[in-house]
């Protein structure tokens, strides 16, 4: 109980700073001015297919400004700590360096579960009052109802959500042992490229015909997640995937998330603070 | 302490890929494959993006600017950013749509206004069919994808009605398009109406009697009596004696 | 006000270091750099323990290995029996760091809240232990503004206040008065020695030795990593019963004629030059002629 009560007052602590952080701001009303803005581009797009646009715009934002705000929050928050001591003061009192790390990663957590929600209520306001507008202007285009899938919106957000937390983990996990913010957050954008492009790995050396290549393509390939799978349930128009899907996408989530926790932990507990 | 944790997280995500592979294996079959080579050439910040995951917003960017090309009537500019937009994001069937309507009927009418003002017949046939060649060739690259799409099917069609005079090719086609799924009850009456015009009313009239009981009365866009109407024109111009004729089941 | 006096530690051993070797690797070919060498020390309880030594010469190193911030080469450091690195340790012990830096968006109230809350403190007394820690560091007045508008000196004491939130047995002040103008200095040094009053353990590292011989029962000198005297005020600077006479109000005459007294009876030409033992010198000493 004391632990979680520890961990809870690090995390609290963790988004606090988080809030104050002007860069944080910024991103965060980029991507609101994004959806927003989005609304506004309609003149250059036709009819029913701009809820797609709007969508697009709005999860592409959701997944782009997320990322952005996992990374620098992840390395900011982690280094401002070691950097002005303050991690010496609380790891010198009744605070394990597990508690501090899960601290860390909740508090970016309920960052970016604020982002996301806010964000994903954004768009589904956006949409629904576009919907409406053109639902009066196209009802040709509606005679089956509304178009766009709400909960299917909702359900994108927290899986983006998801994968914004495994990003946040991986870059903490760099964190834990690297010397600088700087590499840290460069270390967390390159994870982002390489986890958008896994699936293209995977496809390549699954093709070898030799076992040991498979192998070890196989054990180097999985040491990066594959993020394409978090999109399972953006496509406007797709309908919801299978739950068991959905559970899948999740297990794997939490589970890189996990294993990237526990080895922050891990290397954590060797640095010298 | 870095080859460790990067040697575990391998293994890790080793036995994790089980637990994904399926979820990506159903996406992959969703989704076409995301090909980078089409983006090298549109600058560094395209390229990025991609990388970063953001094919849809940027497939919805060249989209815009695809659409000020078209504003512009700019005819290469139009031709490679049709191709471009498909290429980055194949997925929504509206943009083949739409792009291969500015090939078949956009283009071949800006290529017509430029050319010589007494520009012969045959000479603008020519563009149309070059025009609507080039559509339909587009299209085609839309089949891995859209090969269940009634609506890329209905614009195939209608290109090979309006552009070619292709009445053989557009009844195929809308038949295609009323076999899929959702398919519009008026790709079954444009099929029968295209059979007519190829010179096979009586396959058009067989299509219309196998066609008109499964028509439900209460939906206007089923359009049943229409139906029974060319049913009877076809009647008549094929002759049918009226023992023959087509009777409806009472519903 | 007596902060607690209930804090007063049993008689046993509050810090205990054996054997500590740390060695950091730097550079690029990663040279061996030994911060500490073999350092053996034992602080009592109850009493004050003061770590002297140059800038670099170990002093911090040694707090990190004893609260378990860093792990030592070789060699074990205990608090209270138990592993520096055992939070159960950690809950008797308060820290105050080398020119702290706090979270800056805090008040000092939150602050020092948010440290209580991290002991395990419980809301019923955090309320009473915050405000009480507070006043008694001087803090009260500006407990509600921002720690960013903290001069260095309330920094300090605000450190301090967050270090005996918990109300420790032990506190650890790393250079408490480094970079605290001469006025927050003696603030400073008002509040350790009111602690000291209350019977506390404390270590304390300084450079400053006229304030270790003021306020501390036993020194350590460390330099490069090495323990090179340790014992209590009395065993280094030398005997209580020795009287001290102030001369500077002698005329040079004055001198010369009590210098001819002095040998006139049979004392060393030099009593007069030699003058007394004290901490300062010891230390120049035993620094200057310990080898590289």
């Amino acid at each position: 109980m004391a632990v979680l009560q520890r961990i809870g007052i690090l995390a609290h602590n963790t988004l606090r700073a988080a809030a104050r952080q002007r860069l944080f701001h910024l991103i965060i009303l980029l991507a609101f001015a994004l959806v927003l803005g989005a609304r506004w581009f309609r003149e250059f797009n036709f009819g029913a297919p701009e809820l797609k646009f709007l969508a697009d715009c709005g999860l592409g934002a959701m997944g782009f400004f997320g990322a952005a705000l996992a990374i620098t929050a992840t390395g900011q928050l982690f280094f401002h700590e070691l950097e002005t001591r303050t991690a010496q003061t609380i790891l010198a009192k009744p605070v394990r360096r597990s508690e501090f790390i899960l601290g860390k990663l909740l508090g970016v957590g309920g960052l970016l579960l604020g982002f996301c929600v806010a964000l994903a209520l954004l768009l589904i306001a956006v949409l629904w009052s576009r919907e409406s507008e053109l639902m009066q202007q196209l009802p040709e285009a509606f005679e089956n109802g509304r178009q766009v899938n709400y909960a299917g919106v909702l359900l994108a957000g927290a899986l983006q959500w998801l994968k914004l937390i495994v990003l946040a983990s991986l870059t903490l996990l760099v964190a834990s042992f690297a010397q600088s913010q700087l590499f840290s957050v460069l270390a967390g954008f390159a994870i982002l490229a390489i986890g958008h492009l896994q699936h293209l790995a995977h496809d390549a050396y699954r093709r070898s015909a030799s076992a040991a290549v498979r192998l070890l393509g196989g054990a180097v390939v999985s040491a990066f997640p594959r993020f394409d799978i978090f999109g399972v349930a953006d496509g406007l128009d797709a309908g919801l995937p299978a739950g068991s899907d959905i559970a899948r996408v999740v297990a794997y989530g939490l589970g890189y998330a996990g294993i990237a926790c526990a080895l922050a932990i891990f290397s954590f507990g060797r640095r010298e603070i | 302490m870095v080859i460790a944790i990067g040697l575990v997280m391998g293994l890790a995500g080793f036995a994790l890929d089980g637990v994904g592979e399926p979820v990506g294996a159903a996406i992959r079959r969703r989704e076409p494959e995301l090909r980078l080579e089409p983006a090298m050439n549109t600058g560094p910040g395209i390229l990025l993006a991609l990388l970063g995951g953001f094919r849809g917003p940027v497939a919805d960017a060249l989209w815009l600017r695809l659409y000020s090309s078209w504003e512009r009537q700019d005819i290469a500019g139009t031709r490679a950013l049709v191709r471009l937009v498909t290429s980055v994001d194949p997925r929504p069937a509206y943009f083949w749509i739409n792009g291969a309507r500015m090939l078949a009927y956009d283009v071949a009418a800006w290529r017509m206004a430029g050319g010589s003002a007494s520009l012969r017949e045959d000479a603008r046939r020519q563009i149309r069919h070059e025009q609507a060649g080039e559509a339909l060739a587009y299209l085609d690259a839309a089949r891995p994808i859209h090969d269940d799409s009634a609506a890329v099917w209905m614009e195939r069609a209608n290109i090979a009605l309006n552009q070619l005079r292709d009445f053989e090719a557009a009844a195929h086609h809308y038949r295609r398009a009323w076999e899929a799924p959702g398919g519009p009850y008026h790709a079954a009456r444009l099929h029968a109406r295209a059979l007519r015009l190829a010179g096979r009313p009586r396959e058009a009239l067989a299509w219309l009697v196998q066609l008109h009981p499964g028509l439900p009365c209460d939906d206007d866009a089923a359009a049943a009596a229409a139906v029974l109407d060319r049913i009877r024109e076809l009647e008549s111009e094929l002759g049918v004696p009226a023992a023959e004729a087509y009777r409806p089941q009472e519903q | 006000m007596a902060l607690n006096p209930s804090a007063r530690a049993p008689d046993r051993c509050a810090v205990e270091m054996r054997g500590i070797v740390k060695d950091f690797f730097v550079g690029l070919r990663g040279s061996r750099v030994r911060a500490l060498d073999h350092l053996d020390l034992r602080v009592a309880a109850g009493q004050i323990f003061g770590l002297l030594g140059p800038n670099g010469s170990g002093k911090s190193t040694a707090i990190r290995v004893l609260l378990g911030l860093i792990q030592p080469t070789r060699g074990e450091a205990r608090l209270f029996g138990l592993p520096g690195t055992d939070i159960h340790a950690r809950r008797a012990v308060g820290y105050l760091p080398e020119s702290p830096r706090f979270h800056e968006y805090l008040s000092g109230r939150e602050l020092v809240r948010f440290h209580g809350r991290l002991c395990g403190l419980q809301r019923a007394s955090l309320h009473a232990r915050v405000e009480a820690v507070l006043a008694w560091v001087g803090l009260g007045e500006a407990a509600d503004r921002r720690v960013e508008a903290y001069s260095r000196g309330m920094l300090q004491r605000l450190g301090l206040a967050q270090a005996l939130v918990h109300d420790p047995m032990l506190l650890v002040l790393d250079e408490p008065t480094a970079g605290v103008d001469p006025a927050g200095a003696a603030d400073m040094m008002a509040l350790i020695r009111r602690l000291k009053a209350e019977g506390r353990t404390i270590l304390l590292t300084s450079h400053l030795l006229g304030q270790v011989e003021e306020i501390c029962d036993r020194v350590g000198i460390l330099d490069r990593g090495r323990l090179l005297l340790e014992g209590s005020l009395q065993e280094l600077v030398g005997d209580a019963d020795h009287r001290w006479l102030n001369l500077g109000s002698l005329s040079a005459v004055e001198l010369d004629e009590l210098h001819s007294w002095l040998v006139a009876r049979g004392h060393p030409a030099a009593t007069l030059s030699a003058g007394p033992a004290r901490l300062d010198r010891i230390y120049l000493n035993r620094v200057a002629g310990n080898p590289p």
